[in-house]
């Protein structure tokens, strides 16, 4: 068996997403599972972008997509990966890819609540079906702020519920299983209060614009009417 | 009134186009100034979620292209349509490219609305907002995924009314008007 991995998030370091991700890669590892990771931005860059990322989703057995959430859906260059998946299973004879893969997908967002996830789920799962790809399931995490990037393993007991999720759901992928029930709800629970993560966010954003020397424009209106 | 179109139609999408067509000769018959953007041809880059438009430009996003004009023109906006293939019940990516750069309309800071937390307005104005899919054909899966989406956007950049219209065309004029005199009740209703 082999797992692709797909990083929607465009930084090209220290995203969440592949923090996420790459823990959950090596879980599958531990299983026997081969792995293999795609960067979509990159690889909508690249030349022969497009053909290298139809070519390694064909070849996966399980296709892992770990993205943030941008404006309730999925950033601009996922969505274009997907079309290009699409276009492909709808241009082949033979559906593209194979009925026999697996999607599943790990959505990460900066406000405190993972319910605010679900509409790219479900795109993610309208996705699948639309290119003949078996949908497992999806986790949702909520406050992806606090985690910043870190590898999970150094992301301390913040993060425990984050790598329980992520072991269950190696295992699940691993054994050709949906993935189970505990490791949607342990994904969704709070990193820590909404309060207190609001409250360290607004400190950090303050933080950030004095160190750039933009302390007091916060609210700037530069579009106003 | 001034009606912002961002058209989302990919390359080779002709009936998107014929709804936009048909959409701005109605919208100027009932007096509203139009202004359109055809997205797939604006190079638009991606966001690369690096939150400048927060923190070193506030307000305005750092990549300095078209995105930057067309974000000022929807905030001088009344109301913003968001003509798309419903595309696995969301926007297409070329609409996608464009909305993912708006977000330095809002400010980083949160506020709770409804019991979820959202950024907190950086206006005191929005437009109001309408989320115009086309589809071949009905389908309800997908057409409930793009309300629920439409109904978010419309929460997190504050707009004051907004409505959702799902049309069904292929290359059918008939099919077509129908749509848009849907779209001309609910725009009503929104705005």
């Amino acid at each position: 068996m082999n797992a692709l991995l797909l990083i929607g998030s465009p930084k090209a370091r220290r995203s969440t997403s592949e923090a996420v991700g790459t823990y959950l890669l090596d879980r599958l590892r531990e299983q026997g599972v081969e792995t293999d990771l795609l960067r979509i931005l990159s690889m909508l860059r690249a030349e022969d972008g497009e053909e290298r990322l139809r070519t390694a989703v064909r070849a996966a057995d399980v296709v892992i997509l770990a993205s943030p959430l941008y404006v309730d859906s999925l950033p601009a260059p996922v969505i274009r990966a997907m079309e290009i998946l699409a276009a492909a299973a709808v241009a082949s004879a033979k559906q593209v890819p194979a009925a026999t893969q697996r999607l599943t997908a790990i959505i990460n967002n900066g406000f405190p609540e993972a319910s605010q996830n679900g509409t790219a789920l479900a795109i993610c799962r309208r996705f699948a079906a639309e290119v003949g790809m078996e949908w497992v399931g999806g986790l949702a995490l909520g406050g992806g702020g606090a985690i910043d990037g870190k590898p999970l393993d150094k992301a301390g007991s913040m993060a425990r519920n984050v790598r329980r999720a992520l072991d269950l759901t190696g295992e699940a992928l691993a054994a050709g299983q949906h993935i189970p029930g505990e490791a949607v709800d342990l994904m969704a629970k709070p990193l820590m209060p909404t309060w207190l993560y609001t409250g360290i966010g607004s400190i950090g954003w303050w933080f950030q614009m004095r160190k750039r020397g933009t302390g007091g424009k916060l609210r700037d209106r530069p579009y106003e009417p | 009134m001034r009606t912002l179109i961002l058209n989302g139609a990919r390359p080779g999408e002709r009936a998107i186009d014929a709804v936009h067509e048909v959409l701005v000769d109605e919208l100027v018959r009932a007096g509203h100034e139009v202004n359109s953007y055809i997205l797939r041809d604006i190079q638009i880059a991606p966001c690369m979620g690096d939150f400048g438009c927060w923190t070193r430009t506030p307000g305005v996003c750092v990549i300095d292209d078209a995105a930057r004009r067309i974000t000022a023109d929807l905030m001088r906006s009344d109301v913003y349509i968001l003509l798309t293939p419903v595309t696995f019940g969301g926007y297409s990516s070329e609409l996608k490219k464009l909305l993912d750069r708006v977000i330095c309309i809002v400010l980083p800071v949160f506020q709770q609305i409804d019991g979820e937390t959202h950024h907190e307005p950086r206006y005191s104005r929005y437009p109001a907002l309408v989320g115009l899919g086309v589809l071949p054909s009905a389908d309800r899966d997908a057409e409930r995924i793009f309300a629920t989406l439409v109904r978010r956007n419309a929460v997190n950049f504050h707009a004051p009314r907004h409505t959702t219209i799902v049309i069904h065309v292929d290359e059918n004029q008939e099919a077509l008007y129908a749509g848009m005199e849907k779209l001309h009740t609910s725009m009503e209703m929104a705005v």
